[in-house]
């Protein structure tokens, strides 16, 4: 082989360039990763996971919730709300030039002409963020994910298929833990779903003379057992829906600011 | 058979050996220019492969430009900041107060009043002598934490122990702040019963 130090110095180069892209880029990038602060309120973010849920996280991996789940918003823009926070001394002059305004969706110039033409006529008003996309419109999440979500996450589990709803934020969309119970459970309760019964998490025992402390109650007469059963959730099941409640994607960071809904009202 | 051989440009008993070309000129300029739009691509979308930057915001000064400013997001932020800073030591970083020495703001009296002179008087001026918090006396005194602060720190740092922890008093602007400190003749610790005479 009369190239063969050429086709070695190919192969180095390949290899070195797609490590150093792939390894060596991305550590210098986000290795250094450490928890931020939510904008507003100065909480630490994200905050470490409780045992419970950490144990979940593995029930969520071993049950393949990834295959149909995701666990990223994305976000396509954002748009400014001018609102008004004080009318000043002569609030008729202020309602009148807000007539003439567009207040909702603009964009940063037009905000910040609007906000100019309110504090011209003597008013004070307020720019407020807000991310838009269609995952954000569905109420998946209120701005996009960033790297520091997953900061306690392993393996992330981002996911790339989207049979079910985005995850990222259903701790803040569906607080309540015994929907989720039942849901797992029994998914035809809720219209719509197309999961498939995690049962495997739940025992069907025979109840004793009062019901279980944790057993399913709320059951519909098509889903419940029979009369002197009852369902009581498996460690497992109150694992994976403490992991669930953990997944949260509400809050204002530097990487990704929004105004919050119901701002800290001074 | 002879005549086959002589057709053929090279004699068929050589071995075929690869050879050294020059690349094309067009796979040279399609690289580069390829290249180009990569990079093109990746300072238009992570800001030079700064961490903090997604998509939209193409690059950190665009982000910047995105953060709260002013009103309340930005009040709160900083009004934490100093009170961590300045307070939070004796006062705690859950208002609380700590046990024997420094009262809690969590609800305290004064805080949650509805005016706020009384409560700015306090870090202003300093406070002496016993003072009556949540039903306990509390005589420890308090140095004039707030006086060196600028009149807009000041100012986020009472909106901020007004609006946390459960406490909902409102807002204190800088020109509030202004307006009490130019009160201030003579600068000395307020006597606690004589906070508590002064207007709220």
């Amino acid at each position: 082989m009369k190239s063969g130090f050429a086709v070695f110095i190919a192969v180095i180069l390949t290899l070195g360039g797609s490590w150093a892209g792939f390894v060596v880029a991305t550590t210098a990038q986000l290795g250094t990763a450490k928890q931020t602060t939510v904008l507003v309120t100065g909480d630490n973010w994200p905050q470490q996971r409780t045992g419970e849920a950490t144990l979940g996280m593995q029930i969520y991996r071993a049950n393949g919730c990834v295959a149909c789940h995701t666990e990223q918003v994305r976000q396509e823009g954002v748009s400014y709300d001018v609102v008004l926070t004080g009318a000043g001394k002569n609030p008729s002059n202020v309602s009148n030039v807000l007539a003439t305004l567009k207040l909702n969706d603009l964009t940063k110039e037009d905000a910040d002409a609007a906000a100019g033409k309110i504090t011209d006529a003597g008013g004070k008003s307020e720019a407020h963020l807000n991310a838009t996309g269609v995952d954000i419109k569905r109420g998946w999440g209120l701005r996009h994910s960033v790297a520091a979500d997953y900061l306690y996450d392993a393996p992330v589990q981002l996911g790339t298929l989207r049979a079910g709803p985005d995850l990222a934020n259903v701790g803040a969309r569906l607080t309540d833990a015994n929907w989720h119970l039942n849901h797992l459970y029994a998914p035809g309760i809720v219209s719509g779903s197309r999961m498939p019964s995690f049962k495997f998490l739940f025992e069907v025992r025979k109840a004793g003379a009062a019901p279980s402390a944790d057993a399913l109650l709320n059951l519909p007469k098509e889903f419940a057992p029979a009369d002197g059963y009852e369902v009581v959730p498996k460690p497992e099941a109150k694992q994976l829906v403490a992991y669930l409640l953990s997944l949260r994607a509400d809050a204002p960071l530097y990487e990704a600011p929004f105004t919050p809904a119901t701002p800290a009202k001074p | 058979m002879s005549d086959e051989s002589k057709s053929c440009s090279v004699p068929s008993t050589a071995e075929p050996t690869a050879t050294r070309s020059t690349v094309p000129m067009w796979i040279i300029v399609v690289t580069l220019l390829l290249l180009f739009l990569g990079f093109v691509f990746f300072d238009r979308h992570s800001g030079w492969f700064d961490s903090k930057v997604y998509a939209p915001y193409a690059s950190a000064e665009q982000l910047d430009n995105a953060q709260p400013k002013s009103g309340a997001a930005a009040q709160m932020a900083a009004g934490k900041k100093n009170y961590e800073m300045f307070c939070g030591a004796c006062h705690g970083t859950d208002g609380m107060g700590k046990a024997g020495q420094a009262p809690p703001l969590a609800g305290s009296e004064i805080v949650i009043a509805k005016g706020f002179h009384r409560l700015s008087m306090i870090p202003l001026e300093g406070l002496a002598g016993q003072i009556k918090i949540k039903g306990q006396d509390w005589n420890l005194n308090m140095a004039p934490m707030g006086a060196a602060l600028p009149d807009a720190d000041l100012a986020a740092v009472l909106t901020y122990l007004r609006n946390s922890w459960g406490n909902k008093a409102g807002e204190v602007t800088a020109d509030d702040v202004k307006a009490i400190r130019a009160e201030i003749k003579v600068p000395q610790a307020i006597q606690g019963d004589k906070l508590m005479a002064m207007p709220e």
